[in-house]
């Protein structure tokens, strides 16, 4: 393993993946800053121009665009309390009542810490973890693997949706939208209805376009009445509040460690996501804070144990896609996307497949994180300016790259037709409650579903019972139905500690 | 808006759809036989299509009958609701239009007419910017990615 990441490093050291890290970093910082745009649509945008070049560039540069949205996120909520996510609400918490006191550049240094250091550490925990579990997830045949897809769309849909049953009806939504066109398996033409364009099923790009990015867009033209708010860092005289010393970070320093921890493990586990480590560790650093009454007031532990945790669950997230072939979330989904627009199937057997990609990758990852610091610490005020253009300005640019992202997909005007089309379905889902991110990652985990089920049946042929005779089905079952009551607890807890006021969660939780 | 008539709405729809692919075996043509047959795994998601709608729609529609309160996101705010339309609207134009008029000319009017819908009155920046963005956006996309945009056609 050692020498894969010295590999990797050797070949990421090199001027084509630096430029996209540094550019990832620029756009990622940039469209995370402002509010309404969020780090998966950053992700969505780019990615049809990550298509023509060698994977090493264009992936590293859809993680630091994802890294740096994330970080990103938080400038808005810390300077105007308008978190771009549900992950930055609890950073808007604290960050928008320092900046009050004039001690808002203070709150970005905290924010830009956390999350580097959280990020980091993750990674490293991505690193040294996903080999070891790729070498455990080889064993599975097609049928654990069935078992294990059949538990990956139940945590999912259960724990990601609205509410249970809206969860996992967008699951299934999107595992009848996979099915259009031809079957990989028989051949046979599904749900086409003679229409030529339907063969071929549906792009994923502009699908996906449409689905995540293009609702979001929505609702800014929803809101453009909503007066926007201008982006701006406010000085103080006192040197001490704008700069967060090391004594400060060395004090937070055990809570952002418990914080990334937290992050780590919940980013592991399909369909948590970043929200809830936020929240579950901010709650935890609020227990057991010596101030615990400080926070939602202007705590530096509260930003610093936020940050980290949903900035850790970037890096593990990818745990789960690249040794299960199982997207955690909404923006591993999108990832798993473009990994195989770019041939690489995420699964265990990329580790010995391409092993110089893949660590290659991973070196990235790490070089974002200390590129991110440098470019963030000095750029604070470039990206506040940046994030402070009028709407106006932005909104119509991100309709023209849409519109060109998904033309770029096939060179067609049909998938401009698929975009707008999913467009109106996703907004559409999210007025009913339904999770677009769920229906996505249905839609592309059920290619492996069907391919896996039909090698189990010819495996078993009449003999079903041999569908439970391994261990793993009955692991699979029962941490399915383990995580199906859980995730009622989980939100029950959120919904009684957090109430998100719905004028300032712009995206979706 | 009440979003429990829509989900009843909704879950109506869907049960329509699922029992259809269940009854329906004209939605899968041709292809070979295999263990699991080409609509196995369809049936299986309308099965639980319809479950879940069920849910969904019988949730609701108690709901209306008891008159419960609607909770926070049981009310969907319709405010905005014609500018909305009118993106859409813009976008199925730009859709139509690039193929005939091209690339060039379509982007500019619909950004600026997006720009207008966004409240922009600032017409000497939002005209060049969006003469700038369609031709880099063009030039970019020929160039660099060899991705050819539609020019103007009228045959």
């Amino acid at each position: 393993m050692i020498e894969n990441i010295i590999a990797g490093f050797s070949s990421i050291f090199a001027v084509g993946p630096i430029l996209a890290i540094i550019s990832g970093i620029f756009i990622g910082i940039t469209f995370g800053a402002i509010p309404g745009i969020s780090a998966i649509m950053a992700i969505a945008i780019i990615l049809p121009l990550t298509f023509y070049v060698d994977p090493i560039i264009g992936i590293t540069m859809l993680l630091a665009v994802y890294k740096a949205g994330i970080y990103g996120g938080s400038i808005s909520a810390i300077l105007i309390n308008t978190p771009g996510a549900a992950a930055s609400f609890l950073t808007a918490l604290d960050g928008y009542a320092l900046t009050k006191k004039g001690q808002g550049l203070k709150a970005l240094n905290v924010s830009l810490l956390s999350s580097v250091t959280g990020e980091a550490l993750a990674t490293l925990v991505l690193i040294f973890v996903a080999a070891p579990i790729s070498v455990i997830s080889l064993q599975a045949g097609p049928i654990e693997k069935v078992f294990l897809l059949l538990f990956a769309f139940t945590v999912i849909g259960s724990l990601s949706g609205d509410s249970i049953p809206r969860g996992l009806l967008s699951c299934a939504l999107g595992m009848l939208f996979a099915m259009v066109g031809l079957s990989t398996i028989t051949g046979a033409s599904r749900f086409t209805f003679d229409i030529p364009q339907l063969i071929g099923g549906f792009t994923f790009t502009p699908m996906l376009i449409g689905v995540l990015v293009m609702p979001e867009v929505i609702n800014v033209v929803k809101r453009r009445r909503i007066k926007q708010e201008v982006i701006r860092i406010g000085d103080s005289s006192r040197p001490e509040d704008n700069k967060f010393s090391f004594k400060e970070y060395k004090s937070v320093f055990p809570t952002i460690l418990k914080s990334t921890g937290i992050g780590t493990f919940i980013g592991a586990l399909p369909g948590l996501g970043s929200s809830t480590a936020a929240f579950i560790a901010y709650s935890e650093a609020k227990r057991t804070s010596k101030e615990p009454e400080k926070f939602g007031e202007g705590s530096v532990e509260g930003i610093a144990s936020a940050e980290s945790a949903n900035n850790a669950v970037c890096g593990s997230s990818l745990i789960p896609m690249l040794t299960l072939s199982i997207p955690g979330d909404d923006v591993a989904a999108l990832l798993m996307g473009a990994f195989l627009i770019h041939g690489l199937t995420p699964g265990p057997l990329i580790f010995t497949e391409s092993p110089q990609i893949i660590y290659a990758i991973f070196a990235g990852f790490l070089l974002t994180d200390l590129f991110l610091f440098f470019i963030a610490k000095a750029g604070f005020r470039v990206f506040t300016k940046i994030a402070s253009l009028k709407r106006y300005y932005i909104f119509p640019c991100v309709t023209v790259f849409a519109f060109t992202g998904a033309f770029t997909a096939g060179q067609n005007m049909y998938d401009v037709l698929v975009l707008i089309m999913f467009m109106v379905l996703g907004y559409s889902m999210r007025l009913v409650g339904l999770n677009p991110a769920v229906f996505i990652i249905g839609f592309i985990l059920t290619p492996f579903l069907e391919q896996n089920l039909d090698q189990a049946l010819a495996i078993v042929g009449n003999d079903y019972y041999l569908f439970f005779a391994s261990p793993f089905s009955w692991v699979f079952t029962a941490l399915a139905i383990f995580f199906v009551y859980s995730s009622f607890h989980i939100k029950k807890k959120i919904k009684k500690n957090i109430v998100l006021p719905a004028d300032k969660a712009i995206t979706k939780s | 808006m009440d979003r429990r008539k829509i989900d009843v709405i909704m879950a109506s729809v869907l049960i329509v759809v699922g029992v259809i692919i269940l009854k329906n075996d004209n939605l899968s043509v041709g292809g070979v036989e295999s263990s699991l047959g080409s609509l196995f795994l369809p049936r299986i998601v309308a099965l639980f299509i319809i479950g879940l709608s069920a849910i969904i729609g019988i949730q609701s529609l108690l709901k209306i009958r008891k008159k419960q309160i609607q909770e926070g996101d049981e009310i969907i705010n319709l405010s905005g609701f014609l500018g909305v339309n009118l993106y859409v609207a813009i976008f199925i134009a730009y859709w139509f239009l690039t193929p005939y008029v091209g690339f060039l000319i379509t982007t500019p009017v619909i950004m600026l007419s997006i720009a207008f819908l966004l409240g922009g009155r600032n017409w000497w920046i939002m005209i060049p910017v969006s003469i700038i963005t369609a031709f880099v956006v063009f030039y970019g996309c020929r160039h660099f990615l060899r991705v050819f945009l539609p020019t103007w056609s009228l045959s």
